[in-house]
């Protein structure tokens, strides 16, 4: 099977601002079933890539492959359904329609891709509950704290069963222990066999909860490294100096 | 010189707890830094018969076998473990890992190594990240809150020896497009 996946000598410039390209030359593949972590400061051009691989946005050159389907050529109709159906987002401010209920945010998603309302309701009601908030359904997003309000947004971004769940800075927005029960959520859909990829500046959210971690550095791929699962015991990876009395 | 003198204040907030043998507290610190570090017996051996000199602790109880003698805290010893607990660090940062040494030759040296260097060594930075990740959570798990400190700490140094690459390798290539522009 082909990869998810496949970027090849990506180039995206704005305005055609030709000395400062936002991606230069980028290839990168992303094999089904990876926990993928896209690193770099602002303006690396992590987002450029993201918005291209969520069809988005077109490359100035190069080639965008998701699913063997060319998102830089392909029209703008198919391109809408591949957004709304292909893949899901996790934003860092969650992105909810305050005027919906926590149900209707996450069904509207699966009606605007066409599916039967009864049938989206359905899963609707499953994720939420998988998600742990099918008990806030009725609410609306106002009435949440923030980690039930990203996790009603996860609900939304799988209702279509994407391709591709993309975290945008999922945690950003978030406090220590709601964002890691965040990503300790994603880490569990990546189990199931759902491929995510996580953006973020945070190279200790990357570390943890990435296998692999791809730093992008002014448009460039400047490192990807698969990371290994921890089997060192504390004294291999920390040591506290202590030292004698000197005198 | 004051600059190394963890062990000394170790054992006396040890002793603090409870009297304890030699052996004891070797044991009991070894468990306090939760393995990251083997203490020797004759260390804690010397810093202990140093501390009783100083009048900081004292035997427990009679003095016979010397391996079995235990020891606690004198009021004095208190009273400096006390005074050393409320008193923040201010000694100057100790940068003692290699690779602060190594980059700045490689910066002077200029020939093409220190690319590799740069993305080996944030490597093993993310994999420590990763790995002590794993050991907060088990420390949590474990209900070690005192080692999730260490570990927390341990993950804000790393997290800044990781940016502090970052930015040598900014500064390179920054320097590098002014060398080019200018020539």
């Amino acid at each position: 099977m082909t990869r998810l996946v496949e970027l090849s000598d990506v180039r995206k410039l704005y305005d055609g601002g030709a000395t400062h390209p936002a991606l230069n030359g980028v290839s990168l593949g992303i094999e089904r079933g990876e926990f993928l972590a896209i690193m770099g400061p602002s303006g690396s051009g992590k987002s450029t890539l993201l918005n291209l691989v969520a069809g988005l946005d077109r490359p100035t050159s190069g080639r965008v492959l998701v699913d063997g389907r060319d998102l830089g050529r392909a029209g703008e109709a198919e391109l809408a359904r591949y957004r709304r159906s292909g893949v899901g987002f996790v934003f860092q401010f969650f992105n909810l329609l305050g005027s919906l209920t926590v149900l209707e945010n996450v069904v509207v998603a699966a009606q605007l891709a066409g599916s039967a309302t009864a049938a989206a309701r359905q899963r609707a009601r499953e994720l939420l509950e998988q998600l742990g908030i099918a008990n806030q359904a009725a609410r609306y997003p106002a009435r949440l704290s923030g980690g039930q309000q990203q996790r009603v947004a996860i609900a939304r971004a799988l209702i279509n069963r994407p391709l591709l769940l993309l975290a945008d800075e999922p945690t950003g927005a978030l406090d220590t222990r709601s964002g890691e029960q965040v990503m300790e959520l994603l880490v569990e859909l990546n189990r199931g066999g759902q491929t995510v990829l996580l953006v973020t500046h945070d190279a200790k959210l990357a570390a943890r909860y990435a296998r692999r971690v791809v730093s992008l550095v002014d448009g460039r791929v400047a490192d990807d490294v698969v990371l290994q699962a921890t089997t060192a015991s504390a004294a291999e990876v920390v040591r506290v100096r202590v030292e004698e009395v000197a005198g | 010189m004051e600059a190394a003198v963890s062990l000394k204040f170790g054992i006396l907030g040890l002793l603090a707890e409870e009297p304890l043998h030699g052996y004891d507290v070797k044991n009991r610190f070894e468990s306090l830094l939760g393995g990251s570090w083997e203490v020797n017996f004759g260390q804690v051996y010397m810093t202990l018969q140093r501390l009783e000199r100083d009048g900081l602790i004292e035997a427990d109880g009679e003095r016979g076998d010397r391996r079995k003698l235990a020891y606690r805290l004198t009021a004095s010893g208190r009273k400096t473990l006390d005074d050393w607990l409320s008193r923040p660090e201010s000694e100057p940062q100790q940068l003692r890992e290699e690779i602060y040494v190594k980059l700045l030759l490689s910066t002077r040296l200029a020939d093409g190594r220190l690319d590799a260097l740069l993305t080996a060594q944030r490597r093993v930075y993310l994999q420590r990240l990763k790995d002590l990740a794993e050991l907060e959570q088990g420390a949590r798990r474990e209900g070690r809150n005192d080692l999730v400190l260490l570990f927390k700490g341990a993950i804000l140094h790393t997290e800044a020896d990781l940016k502090w690459t970052d930015a040598c390798a900014e500064e390179i290539r920054n320097s590098n497009r002014k060398g080019v522009e200018e020539t």
